[in-house]
């Protein structure tokens, strides 16, 4: 048990410095962001009501973790595989899923800045109505860590390039087609069908229920549906990495 | 014995059904303290066999045992018993020479692990000054050097080295050689990948020449040479306007501008020393330099097929 612990901890030291320069940066860029979706589609809506304000500011944190895991670590990974480093990774003497481990803890702690910094403006700007619930640091784990165990999964098992190009659309798909920033009825129904399967729509109602608790609901079918993406993410990488 | 190869073959599948036998049936043993020198051409078959002797790929038939033990389904207990430098730069990033070489040891050897290893190995390496200089400042030949005390810092029984020299200049190559060998004072074995053949030669106790996945030799320098030829090399520089004739027992002869290469046997040296001297008092030629055949010479012989005084 210990040597699990000594190792997780000289792998985390070894990518938090190598990554250091990074990370200062990459935080920044969360911040800003998370910041950007709360004001920022302000302007797009005319004359926003309360609940359209609330949609934005317990959706922020919400695409912050999204973009952080699906977006920015798949880049990553793509990166690292083409530098050679993924393939050094492979030859340390430690069990693989610990490196996964301590790679997790990073990309979770460089979210945290942004999270806070973002519902905190939201919070003195517009107070949309935040009831913070108990559940709200597992719940962000939970999320964080479906969403990182989805990037590793399929970074992973695609080739860079593909990867690269399914971030995109990621992104995209998220801010303006998923039911994360606005209410899942505005869709069409198909893409709602889509949403019911895919983990954005259950992240993003997690993720207002335990910051909004007395305005929304999450049921067991959101937490099942984080559970087996998170499964299947890791899962996936896990076994990408151990294949010969 | 630490490593035993027996019968390795891999082959890796192409476009459509074509398959590359990266690994044809190879077979080869490493003894405590030795240092093995794996020599190939790009694309011979090298890191393949790296990279089944770690588990990091399984062979398709035959086995390789690591201290007796396959390593084949512990695959773990063969990466916490090699140590590797991989061909590759390690991106380092922000890291530090220092911080880099510092965690892979405690990584590899935990709380037994020394710190003053690193500094030991910073000094025989003469690159104390760039000990805390960020990893993306570093030259390609210092960040080399760091991969190399990252594979070092804690070896293991086997330390693997794909082309160690690659980058670095040749005054901390020779530090480098020295840290090598006084690695297997303690009974560290090392493979070393190479396709410098000439620096491998001087270093080495064991070469096997890879080619086509195949091993088309293996043995001491010495006896690899001896199994293919014992000629020895004459290169003169010719005057230029002279007209040389050659003695009568030069075997094959190349003429490249003013320069003139042709063997001989061994037992024709005395002769060919007094017929180049005679030759020098004629002014017909400049110079001249007699050599054994070097393992350069016997490796681009067997992996090309050319004939040495082509070379």
């Amino acid at each position: 048990m210990t040597k699990i612990v000594s190792e997780y901890k000289y792998v985390f030291q070894m990518q938090f410095l190598r990554n250091s320069g990074y990370l200062v940066f990459m935080a920044l860029i969360q911040i800003m962001i998370s910041i950007g979706i709360v004001i920022g589609f302000t302007y797009l809506i005319a004359d926003p009501d309360t609940s359209s304000i609330l949609y934005l500011s317990t959706g922020a944190p919400t695409l912050i973790l999204i973009i952080t895991g699906l977006v920015i670590l798949p880049q990553q990974v793509g990166t690292s595989k083409a530098d050679g480093f993924m393939e050094f990774m492979r030859t340390w003497p430690i069990n693989r899923s610990i490196i996964l481990g301590a790679d997790t803890t990073l990309w979770v702690l460089i979210t945290i800045p942004g999270i806070v910094v973002s519902s905190f403006v939201a919070h003195f700007m517009f107070q949309p109505g935040y009831d913070v619930s108990w559940t709200v640091v597992p719940a962000m784990l939970m999320i964080a860590l479906t969403s990182i165990g989805v990037g590793y999964g399929f970074s992973y098992l695609l080739s860079p390039t593909a990867s690269l190009g399914l971030s995109q659309i990621i992104v995209f798909g998220a801010l303006m087609f998923s039911p994360v920033n606005f209410p899942m009825e505005r869709l069409p129904e198909w893409l709602q069908l889509l949403h019911e399967v895919l983990p954005i729509y259950s992240m993003a109602e997690v993720m207002r229920a335990s910051l909004a608790a007395s305005t929304f609901t999450a049921d067991a079918g959101n937490y099942i549906n984080l559970i087996v993406w998170c499964i299947l993410g890791y899962g996936g990488a896990i076994f990408i990495l151990n294949r010969k | 014995m630490i490593l035993d190869v027996k019968g390795v073959t891999k082959k890796f599948s192409g476009k459509g059904k074509s398959r590359t036998v990266a690994n044809d049936n190879l077979t080869f043993q490493i003894e405590a303290g030795e240092i093995f020198g794996l020599l190939g051409q790009n694309g011979a078959g090298k890191t393949t066999i790296v990279n089944q002797i770690l588990g990091l790929l399984t062979p398709d038939e035959g086995d390789i045992h690591l201290l007796g033990k396959s390593v084949i389904g512990s695959t773990t207990r063969a990466r916490a018993l090699c140590s590797v430098q991989p061909q590759s730069q390690v991106p380092l990033g922000f890291l530090t020479p220092k911080q880099a070489v510092t965690l892979m040891g405690k990584m590899r050897a935990g709380g037994r692990f020394d710190p003053k290893r690193v500094d030991m190995l910073f000094e025989a390496l003469d690159m104390g000054k760039w000990a805390n200089k960020e990893g993306e400042k570093l030259s390609g030949g210092v960040r080399r050097l760091t991969a190399f005390c990252m594979a070092v810092a804690a070896p293991g029984k086997l330390v693997i080295l794909d082309e160690p020299t690659n980058d670095i200049d040749p005054v901390r190559r020779r530090y480098l050689w020295q840290v090598i060998r006084e690695l297997t004072n303690d009974g560290t074995s090392i493979i070393l990948v190479t396709h410098n053949v000439v620096e491998a030669e001087k270093t080495v106790d064991r070469v096997g020449i890879l080619h086509g996945g195949q091993l088309l030799a293996q043995g001491t320098p010495s006896e690899i040479k001896s199994s293919v030829s014992n000629r020895m090399r004459m290169e003169i520089s010719l005057d230029k306007d002279s007209k040389l004739e050659l003695p009568k027992w030069a075997l094959s002869s190349h003429l490249r501008g003013s320069r003139m290469l042709f063997s001989i046997d061994p037992e024709q040296v005395d002769a060919t020393i007094k017929w180049a001297s005679d030759q020098i008092k004629n002014g017909a030629i400049i110079d001249y330099g007699l050599s054994p055949a070097t393992i350069e010479d016997v490796y681009v012989e067997l992996t090309s097929g050319k004939e040495l005084s082509q070379v």
